[in-house]
């Protein structure tokens, strides 16, 4: 097995306020990974650390790379659109990633299309947040990278969406890639996961298999996840 | 398929599949779903899927064939055998239960065949 990410004693701080300290991680290739915390652990700044758009103290390598712009091209991160005014058309977007990124695939950014009903003429500002949610995966999982980064793809939305874009994460993702998905809100997911990497306390506090949590105390991980909270307020 | 999140997912794609034997929807020598497409249809991970059935290679019940995939065992006997280890599991669990309750093992036979017959009458 090889690693697709190696963060060695990665530190971040904002404003002298510490986010996140002595992060140490290592993803294995072709693996989903839960990476769950409360709002505002560190769960954005961790992916921002590996995507580099963030800097902080320590290593981080992706496939092997440490230099940012290399490390990148391995990457295919879940970004909000910002970019783009609301009056873009989305076929304008999809011309945007084709011509900027060379990995992208147009053939499988339209099977992703048909499969999550999206209807590429509207204007970004038709689109509802359940919709928009799509068309965000579906750019990101067109991409053919090894490590995807989704940032919590499903807050705010529907439940036919959630199911949507659980069932295309399966289908779509490559054999020898690792996707981290971000999430405080577990159970949905949790069926899907290979591995669970919590956030707490500023730092990475578990990183396990999701089966291993099963099997070693019997709850489920939505429930091992509100435990640990649970049991962190007594160290206060 | 619903899931139980406090059972390792691998566990309940084995019995699932099982289930599908012992029922016939899945026969003797009949071919199983891609790995992928086994994921896409339970919605769970295909690395998963891999170890549920990586397991039930390894214990004879179904049958990996190289470039053609995964088939259910056309051995009888290996079925005949998952049944009765099924059968077993579930009265071990019954019987830890009644057990628990006090009950002595001529009080659990007692009660069992009494079950069977109220039920027999009510279904009638």
């Amino acid at each position: 097995m090889t690693n697709v990410l190696a963060m060695n004693q990665v530190s971040y701080k904002r404003n002298l306020k510490t986010i996140l300290h002595d992060v140490d991680l290592t993803l294995e290739t072709g693996k989903i990974i839960g990476l769950l915390g409360e709002n505002g652990a560190g769960k954005t700044t961790l992916m921002r650390l590996i995507t580099g758009s963030a800097k902080g103290k320590g290593t981080v390598a992706v496939s092997g790379d440490t230099v940012i712009a290399n490390r990148k091209s391995h990457i295919s991160f879940s970004e909000q659109l910002h970019g783009f005014s609301n009056s873009t058309k989305l076929d304008e977007v999809i011309a945007f990633y084709q011509r900027v990124y060379a990995d992208f695939d147009p053939k499988q950014f339209t099977e992703l299309c048909t499969f999550l009903q999206i209807d590429t003429s509207l204007k970004l500002s038709s689109l509802s947040k359940g919709m928009k949610e799509k068309v965000i995966i579906a750019l990101t999982l067109a991409r053919r990278t090894n490590l995807y980064l989704l940032d919590e793809p499903f807050s705010g939305i529907d439940s036919m969406s959630r199911k949507k874009i659980i069932s295309s994460i399966i289908k779509w993702k490559p054999e020898n890639a690792t996707m981290v998905i971000s999430d405080h809100y577990v159970s949905e997911i949790a069926p899907i996961l290979d591995e669970i990497v919590i956030v707490k306390d500023q730092t990475i506090y578990t990183h396990r298999p999701a089966d291993s949590v099963r099997e070693e105390f019997g709850v489920g991980i939505e429930a091992y996840y509100e435990s640990l909270y649970e049991g962190g307020v007594q160290h206060d | 398929m619903q899931f139980d999140d406090k059972v390792p997912i691998y566990y309940q794609i084995k019995n699932h599949i099982y289930h599908e034997m012992m029922t016939g929807q899945l026969a003797a020598g009949a071919k199983l779903p891609a790995v992928r497409q086994l994921a896409v249809d339970l919605t769970v991970n295909v690395n998963t899927v891999q170890r549920a059935l990586g397991e039930m290679i390894q214990e004879g019940t179904i049958e990996s064939q190289r470039g053609k995939g995964n088939f259910v065992t056309t051995d009888t006997t290996r079925i005949a055998q998952l049944k009765e280890q099924l059968v077993v599991e579930q009265l071990e669990r019954v019987y830890q239960q009644l057990h628990a309750l006090n009950l002595s093992d001529d009080e659990i036979i007692t009660s069992l065949k009494q079950y069977i017959e109220q039920r027999g009458q009510q279904h009638d």
